[in-house]
């Protein structure tokens, strides 16, 4: 077998990336900082333009991921060192301590059960999902095994009601705990899984090539805009996906913040922040197909719902996209071309009024709605910075991976060797992130 | 639920030689008891009742296999997530249901079959039909490899489309376009591992991965000889929909497409003459005002955005601009898509002056001529006013087409296009390179239209799918491939026709034969076969009614018999436990690979022995691992039910519905429905 690949990111771009790697006969790594591959893939509830639920066609590569003879998985791993020498790249990884023992650790939740604290979900926060100390990145998490909060192993969550909180003795210290409610379950269940004095992990490789699939962040909505952070019923298209989640925490019910009950006229701002000083200057590309396919699923949920969507340019630049669009429109979905300008809340009500300026008539208009979602956009993960620095690789302007001639050598870097797909270059949507993916994984493959 | 009663039970089944509990069994020690296990007893057939296949499938899959047992001869029995977690409430319920359970799948291991993966060997030739920047890119990746690569394009030149246009890029510090292909195709002509036909059309093509022959015509001569192929890349590119007779297009020459602005572009930079000249020779240098009008042909009940059209409008404006300032441009447009970056070529476009004008999607510019003078009437959206715009020179942003050969080519490789000509790939999202059958990938414009840097990744990316098969030398399906026994066939060529990945062939005589490595055992075709002759191997009639039967056999009118697919039905299934999610203990599960493999006369079974309801659960549309299966399946169940009402069976206990793999509260509901209609309760 020719030299293994390594692969920073296990979204749906690094996922494919290493399917088609591996069955093509190389090995490879898969390195992921999150304890579970799927990345944002994973979180969401379906994918334009068909609606295809997407963990039902994400999960089962995750599976043939997960059974790959020639792919490793590393979750919660970080790329902290990488040095080339005789064209080979020699990489330090840490592999961040999961204070589970994985071999061990069967999935079965009885810890979670156990736990005492729960903390606002780093995605569902702002709509009521809440996340144990002890958790599953998802419920078809893979691999499928549980992990604990550091802060709660470091004793930073005694005030939010950990368990440990009563014991003054650093965990680094014990060999056993008597204290900790998981170990205990762990331990009933007849595993002896939970490991809460492991530690950071170094693990050396040496590849021949290194593809970075770290993926796109959905950007915060700066606070205040549009009333977020200010007013309870404004969230954003993120956020809102999972709302309409069966797998999310209203289990699919597309309910309001304030007061969990149905929303009834719910509005989608696009470009939500663009050209203001804390949103975005470009266009995300996916907004558009998102808040089409959010307001479809809307209307299949409950057709009686009143959904609109303030725009400026519709970009419904795939394939099927504008027949998506059209079909949001015949299912009664409002379109209007406005550029909102402010939102008040009835303090009575908590619903929202919008105020704008209709585009196509020049009048200033009003519309009150339940539930307000922004369309904030995509940008660059918070990886990037470090790991362009550990990979000597560039960043553009905007602070995506920049590719060294787009044109003629796409997805390659200035480094030879280093390939980039998904997220990592930009703004983009699944299946341009599986073509770069397919393309950046023969370039890896290829090199010498 | 109680398990040594359960695993007591077990114990007493016929043909059952050994039975245990295990707390983990996925735990690397029990694995390694199984193992022993299966040697100590001799055991021929293994049961594993615990989560769920979607999972550790795999895992003891691969154990019996390590305890020389072959893995086709395991059958796998969900009691977490389809007991156990649902079912908390009613202990004893979930006890029987477990025994059922475990009943029916003993009961299908008995007839279980040993299977084996199925090659198909494969050479390392590969065919790319088309030469502009997709084929290119994808024939130097794939002749990088050594493997050996035959490009056939149909023009005299490489290139494509790019022998037409100016610039690939807002950015005048990139090579201009007739330099790419110049240094593009020196590559590919200089490789020793590609052989270029230029002047040259397929003639024929037939077989399938591994087995192409295909004959070539060069410059209407055809060739002698088939060559033998073994995997194909399609970029056959696209081209523009003339917008004849709009805007006087055609009739008078001031009107030109973005492409024949392109090409007289290409003519003031000097590189070379335009290559199909239907412009006049007019001199760009004269035009004082150019209209460009977007979006004509695009957006609209037939045909959607093109894509690439508003950021070629807003290049083209700028190299006009470059060459000759004090030129007045007006873009007309309904939409801006510009996306990521592309953004800030509009900043630079409106900085050099170019004067952008939004009109209504309903309400499409006109043009007017005044004593032979052109003038562009206008509704500014904006101003909220008519505005008129003298131009010397109107140029259309029109739609794409795929390119004419692409009926012959859908023919040969028997694959599917959308009313413009434009590919359909396997899967939007998943496979957007791929063709549902193996072996062939698709890539670039050919699909829809794309720009130049695109069309560089779909070459590669096509290049990385179909080099796998050729590095491994086969390909390999599961042994879960479907079999025909030719021997009451009525050769009515349904199964050719249905099969959604071309894995069935007829010969001379009509008769079907399936091209195993190609197969993936979903069962639609064994399900239809009007005279069963077809069978799946691990999910055969005989399989599936055994389970049917074991399910039915102790009080059957308190039971839901269900038919669920292994993707996404089992997936709400599972979600549905791993939520805990509580519904009454009813159902009896079976697992097919696809709804589409339910056969009528399996529910008619049911029914017989007395099932209170039958239940199919297949994957949500339009999502399906086979395609096309779950339509299969509702159009086959229309019929069923029309059938059961004849027998004189409600045909509202049939119930069918179609689940996602988040599903679970759906599932949930739908099994609380079910008892409640069913007055099960």
């Amino acid at each position: 077998m020719s030299e293994p690949i390594l692969i920073i990111g296990g979204g749906v771009a690094g996922i494919n990336c290493a399917l088609n790697v591996a069955n093509y006969g190389t090995k490879v790594y898969l390195v992921d900082d999150t304890p579970s591959i799927g990345g944002m893939m994973a979180r969401l509830d379906k994918t334009f333009p068909t609606n295809d639920c997407s963990i039902c066609i994400e999960a089962p590569l995750m599976y043939e991921v997960h059974n790959h003879s020639n792919i490793e998985i590393l979750t919660n791993t970080e790329v902290r060192r990488v040095r080339k020498t005789n064209g080979m790249f020699k990489v330090r990884l840490v592999k961040k301590a999961k204070f589970i023992d994985e071999e061990k650790c069967t999935g079965c939740r009885a810890c979670m059960d156990a736990c005492p604290a729960s903390l606002p979900d780093e995605m569902d926060g702002k709509i009521g999902g809440m996340r144990k100390l002890i958790s599953m990145a998802f419920p078809q998490a893979v691999p499928n095994k549980v992990y604990i909060n550091p802060d709660c192993r470091y004793g930073r969550m005694r005030n939010k009601g950990a368990c440990v909180g009563g014991c003054v003795v650093d965990c680094s210290q014990c060999r056993e705990c008597p204290i900790a409610l998981c170990v205990a379950a762990c331990k009933k269940e007849g595993k002896d899984a939970v490991r809460l004095w492991q530690s950071n992990k170094n693990i050396d490789l040496e590849v021949k090539s290194i593809v970075v699939a770290t993926g796109i962040k959905d950007a915060p909505a700066p606070p205040g805009l549009h009333g977020y952070d200010v007013y309870d019923n404004v969230i954003t298209n993120i956020q809102f996906e999972r709302l309409m989640n069966a797998g999310g925490p209203t289990t699919g019910r597309i309910v309001r913040p304030s007061d969990k009950k149905y929303a009834h006229k719910i509005a989608w701002i696009q470009c939500a922040g663009r050209g203001l000083a804390q949103g975005l200057p470009y266009c995300s590309k996916v907004c558009c197909m998102i808040a089409a396919k959010q307001t479809i699923i809307t209307k299949e949920h409950d057709s009686s719902v009143e959904t609109l969507i303030f725009y400026n340019d519709l970009k419904a630049y795939g394939k099927g996209f504008w027949g998506f669009y059209q079909k949001a429109k015949e299912k009664g979905v409002r379109y209007i071309k406005a550029r909102p300008y402010d939102v008040s809340e009835d303090p009575a009500t908590k619903n929202l009024t919008i105020r704008y300026e209709d585009l196509e008539t020049g009048e200033l208009k009003k519309e009150e709605v339940e539930l307000l979602v922004l369309s904030t956009g995509l940008i660059p993960s918070n990886r990037n910075q470090n790991l362009a620095k550990v990979l000597n690789i560039e960043l553009d302007h905007l602070g995506f991976f920049k590719e060294r001639d787009p044109l003629m050598a796409p997805l390659a870097t200035n480094v030879k060797g280093i390939y980039l797909c998904g997220g990592a270059t930009g703004p983009i949507d699944i299946s341009e992130s599986v073509v770069q993916a397919c393309a950046a994984g023969m370039k890896a493959i290829l090199t010498n | 639920m109680n398990v040594p009663e359960v695993v007591e039970y077990a114990r007493g089944l016929k043909h059952v030689a050994f039975a245990d509990e295990g707390k983990w069994s996925c735990s690397v020690d029990y694995l390694a008891k199984i193992k022993e296990a299966i040697k100590e007893h001799n055991l021929n057939r293994v049961v594993i009742a615990s989560c769920t296949p979607r999972t550790h499938e795999p895992l003891f899959k691969q154990t019996v296999k390590e305890a020389g047992l072959n893995p086709y001869l395991l059958e796998f029995v969900s009691i977490r997530e389809q007991d156990s977690w649902v079912h908390m409430g009613e202990p004893e319920r979930a006890t029987q249901k477990a025994k059922d359970l475990i009943k029916m799948g003993v009961a299908k291991a008995i007839f279980l079959e040993e299977g084996e993966e199925i090659r198909l060997p494969v050479q390392t030739d590969c065919l790319v039909i088309g030469g502009g920047v997709a084929g290119m890119s994808a024939a130097l990746q794939i002749a990088d490899q050594g493997f050996q690569t035959i490009l056939v394009e149909r023009e005299p030149k490489l290139g494509g489309l790019l022998n037409r246009v100016s610039t690939v890029s807002h950015d005048h510090g990139v090579m201009p376009a007739p330099e790419i292909v110049r240094v593009k195709a020196t590559l590919v002509e200089s490789h020793p591992n590609i052989n270029v036909y230029t002047d040259t059309e397929i003639e024929s093509l037939q077989g399938y991965i591994g087995n192409y022959k295909v004959k070539l015509k060069t410059n209407g001569k055809s060739s002698e000889e088939a060559l033998d192929i073994s995997t194909i890349i399609v970029a056959t590119g696209m081209k523009e929909l003339e917008p004849t007779g709009q805007y006087e297009y055609g009739s008078d020459s001031r009107v030109i497409t973005q492409l024949e602005l392109e090409e007289l572009l290409r003519g003031m930079s000097g590189n070379s003459e335009p290559l199909y000249g239907t412009v006049s020779n007019r001199s760009l240098l004269k035009v004082k005002d150019v209209v460009m009008i977007n979006c004509v042909n695009s957006k609209n009940e037939t045909r959607g955005c093109c894509n690439i059209g508003c950021s070629i409008s807003v290049k083209n404006a700028l190299a006009l601009k470059k060459l000759q300032p004090d030129l007045q441009i007006h873009i007309l447009y309904r939409d801006l898509s510009m996306v990521k970056e592309e953004h800030f070529h509009l900043d630079e476009a409106k900085a050099a002056g170019i004067k952008f004008i939004r009109f209504p999607d309903d309400h499409y510019p006109q043009l007017v001529k005044e004593d032979g003078r052109f003038v562009i009437r206008v509704y500014d959206i904006l101003l909220g006013k008519e505005l008129e715009i003298p131009s010397d020179m109107l140029v259309l942003t029109t739609a794409f087409k795929g390119n004419e050969t692409v009926g012959q080519i859908k023919g040969y490789l028997k694959v599917s296009a959308n009313s413009d000509g434009f590919f359909q790939e396997a899967h939007v999202k998943l496979g957007p390179v791929d063709f549902p059958s193996a072996g062939i990938s698709l890539s670039g414009c050919a699909k829809s239209p794309k720009n130049f840097k695109e069309s560089c990744e779909e070459g590669m990316a096509a290049a990385m799918r179909v080099s796998i098969p050729m590095k491994k030398g086969y390909i390999e399906a599961e042994g879960i491939v479907a079999d025909i026994d030719l021997t009451d066939c009525s050769k009515c060529s349904l199964c050719y026709k249905n099969c959604p990945f071309s894995a069935i062939q007829l010969d001379e005589n009509k008769q079907p034969s399936v091209i195993k490595a190609l197969c993936k055992g979903c069962g639609l075709c064994a399900a239809d076969c009007p005279k069963e002759c077809i069978t799946i191997v691990h999910y055969s009639d005989e399989q599936l009614l055994a389970q049917v039967e074991a399910a039915l056999e102790e009080s059957p009118e308190k039971k839901i018999l269900g038919f669920v697919c292994h993707w996404c039905a089992l997936g709400g299934v599972d979600m549905a436990g791993v939520s805990r999610l509580q519904y009454p203990s009813n159902a009896r599960l079976i697992r097919v690979m696809c709804s589409a493999r339910v056969p009528i006369k399996l529910i008619e079974r049911a029914f017989e022995l007395g099932a209170a309801g039958v239940l199919v659960v297949g994957c949500e549309f339009p999502t399906c691992h086979y395609i096309t299966g779950n339509y299969a399946c509702e159009a086959r169940m229309n019929r069923a039910k029309k059938k059961l009402s004849k027998k004189g069976v409600d045909p509202d206990k049939l119930w069918v519905d179609w689940c996602s793999a988040a599903d679970g509260p759906k599932f949930a509901n739908i099994m609380r429905d079910m008892v409640k209609q069913l007055n099960l309760g």
